[in-house]
């Protein structure tokens, strides 16, 4: 078969990611980003990891040494998976990684709850669906966990999930932000009942949609619409909510990219 | 039982060629496919307020299959496959595939009569077999309804039988996200098998009856979704050398069709059909620069390759500067097809096919290891264990890390070192493996009954 000379191939492709990868190793990006406190320490450092068992071994003995359970939800998880946003942010690891601290800080969340009466406090409240008619929901659980790791409680109502189950659920949990994903062009249409329906209630809530076919021109079409392009764009949006910007067209200015 | 594939079809890779495969598919009103020439195969999903009824649907489709005939006899060409991708109330409701099956053959018909245009419809059945919580693959009434649609779609006009299955997919989702190499083999190449080799022969056997093609299957839900993360160079969702080890594993079980009674062309968006066509000498179909407007691959020349029909996998019905959608990707396919096809005539196909490659396959490692000669390699390593669905998913997959580590090496192939780094993970978790395949079943049974909750084994007779 015809080939390339080594040096020819250069003119016909640039391999950008190659030629910008950072000289520091994502351990030793980490390593400068876990906080000091020496019982902290290996609790975000078990997070980064995404070990489970380590994650509960280091908070057992925080908590041996004298620390809150509640406390360290905040102090030492909540650090960790901040670490582990940080460098997903920056390109640094990728969503593997994340998906896998997200597991190890739930797993230390629901230990903590274990060790203590005291009731965790929440960032925020998010709804999650699949649209009615759409079973994928592979995008649904990324933004899902990364909603989580981000602090936000999330109520996941699943895939394929009727408009009016949807409404209920808005109506009950009263949360900051929806989401709603779908693969199909034919499932997306269920955003604008769901957009429809909540406005007949008189409920504005931010209502954050992607994934597959979905894209910035449909999501504009409804009221309550913004468009996520990527997973990680649904904890930015739900801080942007919680530091103050509820109002729709301001989200859309911030997050619509097209 | 069915008969497994031990050996490869074609003798060396160097045959490959698009336009050309070793057991052509006569098809539709004139068709032939994979018999010396390339066919465009235009796909189209339905404007999103176009579901709220069966009548809109059915308009719909009629809106769309004439546009596309009447643009390729504008343009002249010779010869066109459409492909209806069921919206899931065409599946869902037998009746409704059905209705829009006999529309659009209505209309083919009729331009086929005037003009003699060749054409043939596939129709590519949703795979409706879950409920909300659970896959629900196997038995009841979701099974039923399932090869309903398959038969009534057939016995009103659809050509070409397809489905894009799910089998293994809760195990492939939850392990794509966590590095999980045991459980990416676990779900493609051993549940995803399992399932595709029970549903093909029934596929296989309605087609028999109704005088139609059993066509194949693609990985779409597992293979591509891993393409799809890994996105672009860069994104930084999924190591591309990692997507591209679930793709080898996909060959292996693409190919289960064809074990089980398909006789090809396969699905454009199974990238894998590149591993496939060497084993099997089916006709495939393949989608890459012209399937832009659906998502983006890294290797939109590369993977025209050995191509018989040419896709542009799938575009939403609405209006553009130069006619309808499905009028503007019709036509540029068409092109495409024009192009190859002269290739063929003058006995330039292989430079063709040698520049279309040789344009993407430094580009990223997964264009590199489906590169025909790589890809070639791989379905030597499916076919050397092909008697057993675990073995010969792992060969592809160490075969794969092989290939894209000899690419390394060759200092042309340049891959960041976070894909060094996966790279070498996914390699020394597949050696780690057993080669017993029941204790590989198993070892998987047990921990993803834990840790998957909506993993339900009966669902693969378990």
């Amino acid at each position: 078969m015809l080939d390339l000379k080594l040096e020819d191939i250069d003119g016909i492709l640039v391999r950008y990611n190659v030629a910008l990868e950072k000289e520091m190793t994502p351990d030793e990006a980490a390593e400068e980003l876990y906080p000091k406190d020496e019982l902290i320490y290996p609790v975000a450092k078990a997070i980064y990891e995404g070990e489970e068992d380590d994650v509960v071994e280091a908070l057992q003995a925080a908590i041996d040494a004298g620390k809150k359970p509640i406390d360290l939800i905040d102090d030492a998880l909540m650090v960790g998976m901040g670490v582990v946003t940080q460098l997903y942010d920056e390109g640094i690891i990728f969503l593997p990684n994340v998906m896998m601290s997200a597991d190890a800080m739930l797993a230390g969340i629901e230990f903590c709850k274990t060790q203590t009466n005291e009731v965790p406090e929440p960032r925020g409240k998010v709804v999650c669906h699949v649209a009615e008619g759409d079973v994928h929901d592979i995008g649904k659980n990324i933004v899902v966990a990364l909603l989580r790791a981000n602090g936000y409680d999330v109520v996941d109502l699943g895939r394929d999930v009727p408009v009016d189950e949807v409404i209920d659920a808005v109506t009950k949990e009263k949360p900051i932000m929806l989401t709603g994903t779908a693969l199909m062009t034919t499932t997306m249409y269920a955003f604008k009942e769901v957009n429809d329906k909540l406005l007949e209630k008189g409920i504005k809530v931010p209502f954050a949609c992607g994934g597959g076919a979905v894209n910035q021109d449909f999501v504009s079409q409804y009221e309550l619409g913004v468009y996520g392009e990527e997973a990680a764009d649904a904890p930015k949006i739900a801080d942007a909510i919680i530091a103050g910007t509820v109002d729709i067209p301001a989200l859309r200015e911030e997050f619509h990219k097209h | 039982m069915v008969k497994k594939y031990t050996s490869m079809a074609y003798a060396s890779a160097d045959e490959l060629l698009f336009g050309e495969s070793k057991f052509p598919v006569k098809v539709g009103l004139g068709l032939e496919i994979g018999a010396g020439y390339t066919t465009p195969e235009v796909n189209y999903a339905p404007r999103p307020q176009a579901g709220k009824s069966k009548e809109k649907l059915i308009k719909e489709y009629e809106r769309i299959t004439t546009d596309i005939m009447e643009r390729m006899i504008q343009i002249g060409a010779p010869s066109v496959v459409l492909e209806t991708e069921h919206v899931e109330q065409m599946s869902n409701n037998p009746e409704w595939g059905a209705a829009v099956a006999h529309a659009q053959k209505t209309i083919m018909e009729e331009y086929h009569d005037e003009y003699g245009i060749k054409c043939a419809l596939r129709h590519t059945i949703g795979d409706i077999r879950q409920d909300r919580e659970y896959l629900q693959l196997r038995g009841g009434d979701k099974y039923n309804v399932f090869m309903e649609a398959f038969e009534l779609c057939a016995q009103n006009g659809a050509d070409l039988l397809s489905v894009e299955s799910m089998g293994g997919k809760e195990i492939f989702d939850y392990s794509i996200l966590r590095n999980d190499t045991a459980g990416i083999l676990f779900g493609i190449g051993v549940l995803g098998s399992m399932d595709m080799e029970m549903i093909w022969k029934d596929i296989s056997d309605i087609a028999k009856k109704t005088g139609t093609v059993s066509a194949g299957d693609t990985d779409c839900a597992q293979a591509n979704t891993a393409m799809f993360i890994a996105g672009g160079l860069l994104d930084k969702n999924l190591a591309h050398t990692t997507a591209i080890v679930a793709r080898a594993i996909s060959a292996a079980r693409s190919l289960c069709a064809y074990e089980a009674g398909a006789v090809g062309p396969g699905k454009d968006c199974g990238y894998e059909n590149s591993i496939v066509k060497p084993i099997a000498g089916v006709p495939i179909s393949q989608e890459g620069k012209t399937s832009t407007c659906a998502h983006s691959d890294l290797m939109g020349n590369l993977i025209m390759q050995c191509c018989d029909l040419w896709s542009n996998e799938s575009v939403e019905f609405h209006g553009e500067f130069g006619g309808t959608t499905v009028q503007c990707w019709s036509e540029s396919l068409a092109y495409d097809c024009s192009m190859m096809n002269v290739a063929l005539k003058t006995g330039k196909a292989k430079d063709l096919r040698d520049v279309l490659v040789l344009s993407d396959k430094f580009r990223d490692p997964q264009g590199y290891v489906l590169a025909y000669d790589n890809a070639y390699r791989v379905g030597q390593a499916i076919v050397k264990d092909g008697e057993n669905n675990y073995l010969r998913a792992k060969n592809a997959a160490i075969e794969c890390c092989n290939i894209v580590e000899e690419g390394i090496n060759s200092g042309k192939l340049r891959l960041t070192r976070f894909e060094t780094n996966a790279l070498a993970k996914v390699k020394a978790d597949l050696e780690a493996l057993t080669d017993d395949a029941d204790q590989f079943m198993s070892d998987n049974l047990t921990k993803f009954k834990q840790e998957v909750p909506v993993f339900k084994p009966e669902n693969y007779g378990l």
